[in-house]
């Protein structure tokens, strides 16, 4: 069985919806950007750009502001982005944004450890994370208090994408030593695949992670963007106070 | 419902305010800190649902989809229910502090107050409040010509109303007018006589500083009051103004700038300031205290404000034995005098200085200081009316006590 078992499935999945993912996702990005630029500016923010920086870096990156009040939520949320952050970077090299020679000043075992063990080990973090983050806001009073339908929606679409990844990765891959290329937009987003992975997790896969971009720019997954702004924008703020 | 005055209200919101109310990644670290939500349980008063509230209302009217597809009626209750979430708020900024991608929640607050009283659905007693001020240019309702009342009931020998001075000591109304915050105006002017400072009070000049009016929603209020405050301290040729009211130093130091549209012709430091680098110099000497006394930072003054390390200068001298309380500086908890909450709902308001007070005087504290009239007014009022033993008072009183004043 190769990849094109289900011939419809992956031409729409490989072949057209990374079209729709982009539109709408550019679409969102300029709606929601109207929207903002429609309102007033407002008293303007001198920026410092020092202070911005270190107020992204402490803020967004660091999480020090959640570490400094609940110390298992900064851990769960720390893991959360260390683990998102390398599955992003495990991707990029699919995409042949960097390529396994990085590693090549290490040993042969730690380069391989790095590329083939560790990513699997992510997954199940990201996952496990995942899971017990989304408890968490189902139980705690703060969280289920301010928690609408629509951010279950996007954490279940997260989560549903990151098993269909990890399913991809753990279940044997349907040809060895046979590499593949999946041209989601030709010459542009091109994926290059060592394995030929199970057909259904790989399309579940494909599907789930694109309607999750699509959705980001419509949902409260805006922060990924907007966050660094707001974060910048307070940290220049505050050293005007000298804080 | 007027929807053409409600839409044009909406459209206050700043693109800053838009992009913030977007961001929000309901993390709830805001409703796990904020001192009403932990008092009242009321879902409405969580900062996280007031800005949720607000999102909504913006998306039924402004979003493109709405006008697309036409913007969608409010639900029933809907406006009256974001008034008693936002009139729920003490202002005190923990929030903001709080929130990971540093949404400026406290100016989000303050332009809702403007929006809803654009609406007219200000609560009735704060718009009475209002109303007072505009006749009187103070809160309590009471003649200009008492306002340096203070002057005679604390038998201060030297307060000068001069036509020129280096530098001015404005009062605030809190101080001036609430009889438990007199002897902060006696201390501070006391101070200044005893450093020889040539220096003036306002007397009936002096208008409410205008944080009121912003509290109220009403910027033009506060534009007004801050032109008249400006233009009486400027033809005295002033170069400094000092208060002891973290109310007036935040909004004379950081508002009036913006109110006015440009710096001001002198500069605006709060007594703390003032007097710690006196402390620091040697001009003042005051005598330590053998008691526990800790402070507690005023919302106004230390989050909101940027003075968090001179007060502390200033309590080190004062005392062999001061007590950092815990959430302090910038995590600084509310005592519950902010936000014009006592005009709306005061048993609450006791609530959360009773939260403070508990953990004072669980350290054993023996007095407990502020920098602000505003919080030595609530902390004091907690304390009678939940029975501690615990004395109150500002710092500056302790200054000037320790200096045999």
């Amino acid at each position: 069985m190769t990849l094109n078992a289900y011939p419809a499935l992956y031409t729409f999945s490989v072949g057209v919806l990374p079209y729709i993912t982009v539109i709408a996702f550019v679409v969102g990005v300029i709606i929601r950007s109207m929207k903002w630029l429609s309102a007033p500016r407002g008293s303007p923010t001198p920026l410092s750009l020092t202070a911005a920086i270190r107020q992204m870096i402490l803020d967004v990156i660091l999480f020090r502001k959640i570490y400094r009040h609940d110390k298992l939520t900064w851990l769960l949320i720390f893991l959360f982005h260390i683990s998102a952050g390398g599955i992003i970077f495990g991707h990029m090299r699919g995409f042949k944004l960097w390529s396994a020679e990085l590693f090549a000043p290490l040993s042969e075992g730690f380069k391989n450890f790095l590329v083939e063990t560790l990513p699997i080990y992510m997954g199940y973090l990201f996952i496990a994370t995942q899971l017990i983050l989304l408890l968490r806001r189902l139980s705690l009073e703060g969280r289920k208090l301010l928690s609408h339908p629509n951010d279950y929606a996007a954490l279940l679409l997260l989560l549903a994408a990151s098993i269909a990844g990890q399913g991809m990765r753990i279940t044997p891959p349907e040809a060895v030593d046979t590499t593949y290329t999946v041209s989601f937009i030709p010459r542009l987003v091109v994926l290059h695949l060592e394995k030929i992975p199970s057909t259904p997790w790989f399309l579940l896969h494909v599907i789930l992670t694109q309607l999750f971009l699509m959705y980001i720019p419509y949902s409260k997954l805006v922060h990924i963007y907007t966050g660094v702004i707001t974060a910048a924008l307070y940290g220049s703020r505050r050293s005007e106070y000298g804080l | 419902m007027a929807y053409e005055r409600l839409d044009e209200a909406l459209k206050m919101l700043s693109r800053k305010q838009l992009l913030e109310l977007d961001t929000c990644a309901r993390c709830a670290l805001c409703t796990d800190l904020c001192p009403v939500y932990a008092e009242s349980k009321n879902p409405l008063h969580a900062p996280g649902v007031r800005s949720s509230r607000i999102l909504s209302l913006v998306n039924k009217r402004l979003s493109l989809w709405a006008r697309l597809l036409g913007p969608r009626p409010l639900s029933e209750g809907e406006l009256e229910e974001l008034v008693e979430s936002t009139y729920h708020c003490t202002l005190c900024g923990r929030c903001m502090e709080a929130c990971p991608f540093g949404l400026e929640t406290h100016e989000l607050w303050l332009s809702v107050r403007s929006l809803l009283n654009l609406l007219n659905q200000t609560p009735p007693r704060i718009t009475m409040l209002r109303e007072m001020l505009r006749e009187n240019g103070n809160p309590y309702g009471l003649d200009a010509d008492m306002r340096l009342d203070w002057v005679d009931y604390t038998g201060l020998e030297e307060a000068p109303v001069k036509d020129r001075a280096e530098v001015a000591y404005f009062v605030g109304c809190t101080t001036a007018f609430k009889a438990v915050n007199q002897e902060i105006a006696y201390s501070i002017a006391s101070l200044l006589n005893e450093l020889n400072v040539d220096w003036t009070l306002l007397g009936e000049e002096e208008w409410c500083c205008g944080s009121p009016y912003l509290l109220a929603g009403d910027r033009e209020g506060a534009r007004e009051a801050a032109e008249r405050n400006v233009e009486a301290l400027k033809a005295r040729g002033v170069k400094t103004v000092i208060t002891g009211c973290a109310g007036c130093f935040r909004v004379m130091r950081w508002e009036y700038p913006k109110l006015l549209g440009g710096p001001l012709p002198f500069r605006v430091i709060h007594a703390v300031e003032y007097f710690s680098e006196h402390i620091t110099s040697g001009d003042l000497k005051p005598e330590p205290l053998d008691a526990r006394v800790a402070y507690h930072d005023p919302c106004e003054l230390g989050r909101l404000g940027g003075v968090i390390e001179e007060p502390r200068i200033i309590l080190r001298v004062l005392t062999t034995n001061p007590v950092e309380l815990p959430e302090n500086g910038l995590e600084g908890r509310c005592c519950g005098g902010g936000g014009l909450l006592q005009a709306v709902d005061d048993e609450l308001r006791l609530s959360i200085v009773d939260a403070r007070l508990r953990q004072t005087s669980e350290l054993g504290v023996e007095i407990l200081t502020s920098a602000c009239p505003s919080c030595k007014l609530t902390l004091s009022d907690g304390v009678r009316d939940r029975g501690y033993n615990l004395e109150v008072l500002d710092l500056m009183e302790l200054l000037a006590r320790q200096m045999g004043l």
